[in-house]
């Protein structure tokens, strides 16, 4: 009997030893890829990726003066050739799951991004929640070349940044994976991406020169990059940028001026928009109505106005709606007249509207998108003046 | 589970014990008391802590020889020296001299002459060795085939003192001590009913120890006494030692880490067990109570949680519940996070995780098996030393499991954290028992987690689910309230309602006379009689 029970003991202990830890991988056998990039090689692509140097970083006292990211590269004719191809210069295994930001070529982009994106959006390892960027003028693999000072890495700054960027200076859109693929799939609205730059010297950038300085090489976000279904088609600059994310009730926080009538400007902050887009369709002619409602405060007030007075108050909102509505028509003329992508979804609200008429346009969109008339409607508020009433230069002249 | 029905059947192969010598004893008393001493001198080996006082009583016209028999250190000297003595010995009969029998004399001597309390007749060596051997003085005269058993047990016993293994902060602090009378007193004198009763029996063939039952008539259900009593009926063994003996001769399942019996030194929790209608295991010589039907819940309860308000109670019932998944699973979901799931962690603290393992040369799971069997290691060293170098250990041991395994790049901060949370975590728990069996699911989850990962602590947790809701404490489901769910069992389980709304007993406890009758609804307060 006895021996019964130690046979089955036995078959169970090895139970444990056959399964052999499948897919185990400790802490210290992965190699954490904070940012990708991704570049068009002679045959293929050529895939950057920025790796932590986890000691550097964490411990207190690191001051061991290396490196606190790796950047490896490698070429292959596949995406996954290639990243597989790092392990030849990597020591450890790449491991994806982490990554804050995905830096595309402006040629990968000219090219079609969808090739990239199969792979990413197959591979279980690759969360979603990663941002992705267009480098713009410049190989993708130098932006993850750059050493940046407060943000330990690169990779991280990248993705704060946009984060920021986006929440409180406007131009800038931060997309994710899902977003991006799901828009690049429907008919009736485009992608955009922000675009990268760096500014500065590019060699100094990838020394630890870089984060001694106080005005380093630094990664810039610059405009957004207008796609065609998965392709790159041109750039919008930053007050299209602006306008197009006024239009997509992107906004959620910035800050623009109007001037004043005796010369000087009073500067408003943006502290909350919301954007309505509409479509009506009158015998199959479609037709856009945006209304975007503003509420602003004053933040700065550089000439002599008086700001207690209710009617300049009024005057500031009709001259703010004028230049909203000004970036705002920018964004749609330069997408309907250059690009023919329609980038803000007014297909999508058509084929709410009227999906019947939606089936017969769908196919001729861009075509449809390029004559389509949109009615812009503007609605400032202006809440709060700030903590003072009159501005100084008022004041002293008083 | 069939070797574990194996072993069951080589234990009902077993045969009873049988004890010859035992039934030997079983004779009468001889009306010769040199022949009834001579025997008592034999039987006992001549111990010298057995005492024969030979005294002559001088009665018209007889002369008749007497002695008293006592165990020194059993019996109270003084007791004995100022009652028996001085009233065998200047007894004076007053019957007529001429019709003086034996017979009557006894029967004098008991209803007139001894003033002690407890006596009773004794015609056999058995019934003469177990009152001397518990602390009786046996009165044996010359001619009689019959002695007087006088309880006069004195000997040396612990004070009630405070419970060591069961602290609170508010409430009683009296624990039992090892004398079952102290500890019967203990529980009568907080229920002054007379329907406690109170049943003993003698458990052990050489140690002859007094096990009393306990139970509240009209609340505990009559099937579970009888089923307790049917247990320990059951019970053959030479010696009863502690509780713990018959905790584990009367338990449902032998095969499981969890206790399905409750055991305290608490007079108050047993009071409260009592009165839920649960059934009281006292035993002579040791002062921890079993209390039965035990349940899940039970182990997650303290005395306190019913004298603290019932927000607090409710919070810290939560925390222990929390306290039990962490220490149950803190090294297993560690190991399983860092070394299967390092997507779970967020971005900075996997970087800080991996600075901190840069250099360990141990896969988690080894780190973390060394770090918890160190720990268990200090712990059992820590209650099995002598209380004097308990100081040294402490740091040798701080020093060990912290700092310098961490220095050395042995084992990473972080899991000195993770295993010292654990131990912290398990300490909470109210019952040292119940604690004990986390303890050991912990290595089995540890060992799954660096198999399998979260999916094999996922296995583990449905495999003791299964298990819990298996087993049975005396016909009671061991997880009830929780399965079978019971609405009102709630309200003492994971939470505490205040008194007032508690007003049922547990449902399958006392399954008769479930409303307590001290709690009327009227009782609560700010409700006005309109």
């Amino acid at each position: 009997m006895l021996r019964k029970l130690g046979f089955h003991l036995i078959l169970f202990t090895l139970l444990f030893s056959l399964v052999g830890c499948w897919s185990r991988k400790e802490l210290n056998d992965l190699a954490i890829a904070m940012g990708m990039a991704i570049d068009k090689a002679e045959q293929g692509y050529k895939v950057t990726v920025q790796v932590v140097n986890p000691s550097e970083i964490a411990l207190k006292q690191a001051s061991t003066m290396r490196s606190p990211v790796s950047v490896h590269s490698e070429t292959g004719e596949t995406l996954f050739e290639a990243i597989r191809k790092i392990t030849k210069v990597s020591p450890r295994k790449m491991y994806f799951a982490h990554l804050r930001i995905l830096v595309l070529s402006e040629e990968v982009a000219r090219d079609g991004i969808s090739k990239v994106l199969d792979f990413i959006s197959r591979e279980p390892e690759f969360r979603t929640d990663f941002y992705l960027t267009v480098a713009k003028d410049q190989p993708a693999g130098n932006v993850l070349k750059t050493l940046t000072i407060i943000e330990k890495i690169p990779a991280n700054k990248l993705y704060l940044s946009l984060e920021t960027s986006e929440k409180t200076w406007a131009p800038t859109v931060a997309l994710q994976l899902d977003e991006l693929v799901s828009n690049i799939l429907s008919d009736g609205i485009n992608p955009v991406i922000t675009g990268i730059e760096v500014i500065g010297d590019k060699s100094v950038g990838q020394t630890r020169k870089n984060v001694e300085t106080v005005a380093p090489t630094r990664l810039k976000y610059t405009s957004v990059a207008v796609f065609k279904k998965d392709k790159l088609v041109g750039w919008l600059n930053e007050e299209e940028s602006k306008g197009y994310n006024y239009i997509m009730g992107n906004v959620k926080s910035t800050v623009g001026h109007v001037n004043c009538p005796q010369g000087g400007n009073v500067l408003m902050e943006v502290i909350r928009t919301k954007s309505d887009i509409k479509a009506s369709v009158t015998e199959d002619h479609p037709r856009i109505n945006v209304h975007l409602a503003v509420e602003e405060n004053v933040a700065e007030a550089n000439c002599s106005i008086d700001l207690l007075n209710p009617d300049t108050i009024d005057h500031l909102q009709t001259k703010a709606e004028k230049i909203i509505k000004s970036f705002m028509e920018q964004a749609i003329r330069k997408t309907q007249t250059e690009y023919q992508a329609d980038i803000f979804g007014f297909g999508e609200a058509v084929r709410r509207e009227n999906p019947d008429v939606w089936k017969k346009l769908r196919n001729n969109w861009s075509a449809v998108f390029a004559e389509l008339p949109v009615d812009i409607q503007v609605d400032v508020k202006i809440r709060r003046v700030g903590t003072t009433n009159q501005s100084l230069q008022k004041e002293m002249q008083e | 589970m069939g070797f574990v029905r194996s072993i069951k059947k080589i234990n009902k192969q077993r045969r009873p014990l049988h004890h010859p010598h035992l039934d030997a004893e079983h004779e009468p008393l001889l009306a010769s008391l040199a022949l009834n001493l001579s025997k008592i001198r034999q039987t006992m080996g001549q111990s010298s802590d057995l005492i024969v006082r030979e005294i002559l009583l001088r009665q018209d016209p007889l002369v008749i020889q007497a002695a008293i028999v006592y165990m020194d250190g059993l019996a109270d000297v003084k007791a004995v020296q100022d009652f028996i003595l001085p009233s065998l010995m200047q007894h004076r009969h007053s019957l007529p001299s001429s019709l003086l029998q034996i017979a009557d004399l006894i029967n004098e001597i008991k209803q007139m002459s001894l003033t002690v309390a407890n006596l009773r007749e004794i015609t056999d060596f058995t019934g003469l060795f177990e009152s001397i051997l518990s602390g009786g003085t046996v009165i044996l005269l010359d001619g009689a085939a019959i002695g007087l058993a006088v309880n006069t047990e004195g000997w040396e016993d612990r004070n009630v003192e405070e419970s060591t293994s069961q602290t609170v902060v508010r409430g009683p602090k009296e624990g039992f001590t090892e004398n079952l009378r102290t500890n019967t007193a203990l529980i009568r004198r907080r229920i002054k009913d007379p329907r406690l009763w109170l049943e003993t029996r003698t458990m052990g063939q050489m140690t002859k120890t007094s096990v009393a039952l306990m139970y509240i008539r009209e609340l505990a259900n009559e099937k579970v006494i009888e089923e307790v009593r049917i247990r320990l009926d059951r019970v053959r063994i030479d010696g009863i030692l502690e509780s713990g003996y018959v905790e584990e001769l009367i338990q449902d399942e032998t095969f499981t880490p969890f206790p399905t019996v409750f055991n305290s030194e608490r007079p108050d929790a047993v009071a409260g067990g009592l009165l839920e209608g649960r059934i009281a295991i006292l035993v002579d010589g040791t002062p921890f109570v079993l209390l039965v039907p035990a349940l899940f819940t039970q182990f997650f309860q303290s005395p306190e949680d019913y004298y603290q308000r019932a927000d607090i109670s409710t919070l810290i019932r939560m925390l222990r519940f929390f306290s039990f998944f962490i220490a149950l699973l803190g090294p297993s979901l560690y190991i399983a996070i860092t070394t299967f799931h390092q997507q779970m962690i967020p971005t900075t603290l996997l970087i800080s995780l991996a600075a901190q393992r840069e250099g360990i040369p141990f896969p988690a799971f080894v780190e973390a098996f060394m770090m918890e069997l160190t720990f268990e290691i200090l712990r059992e060293a820590g209650t099995r030393m002598p209380r004097n170098v308990g100081q040294a250990l402490s740091i040798v041991g701080a020093l060990v499991i912290g700092q310098s395994a961490v220095e050395a790049g042995i084992i990473s901060a972080a899991m000195v954290i993770v295993v010292s949370i654990t131990a912290i975590a398990s300490f909470v728990l109210p019952s040292y028992n119940f604690a004990i069996s986390v303890r050991i699911l912990r290595f089995l989850f540890m060992g799954l987690a660096a198999s399998f990962g979260l999916f094999g602590i996922m296995l583990g947790m449905l495999a003791m689910v299964l298990h819990l809701s298996s087993l049975r404490s005396f016909g009671v489901p061991y997880l009830s309230p929780f399965a079978p769910l019971n609405y009102m069992g709630q309200k003492d389980s994971m939470f505490r309602f205040p008194h007032w709304s508690l007003l049922t007993r547990p449902r399958l406890i006392s399954q008769i006379n479930v409303i307590r009758e001290e709690t009327p609804p009227a009782q609560k307060p700010n409700r006005r009689e309109t």
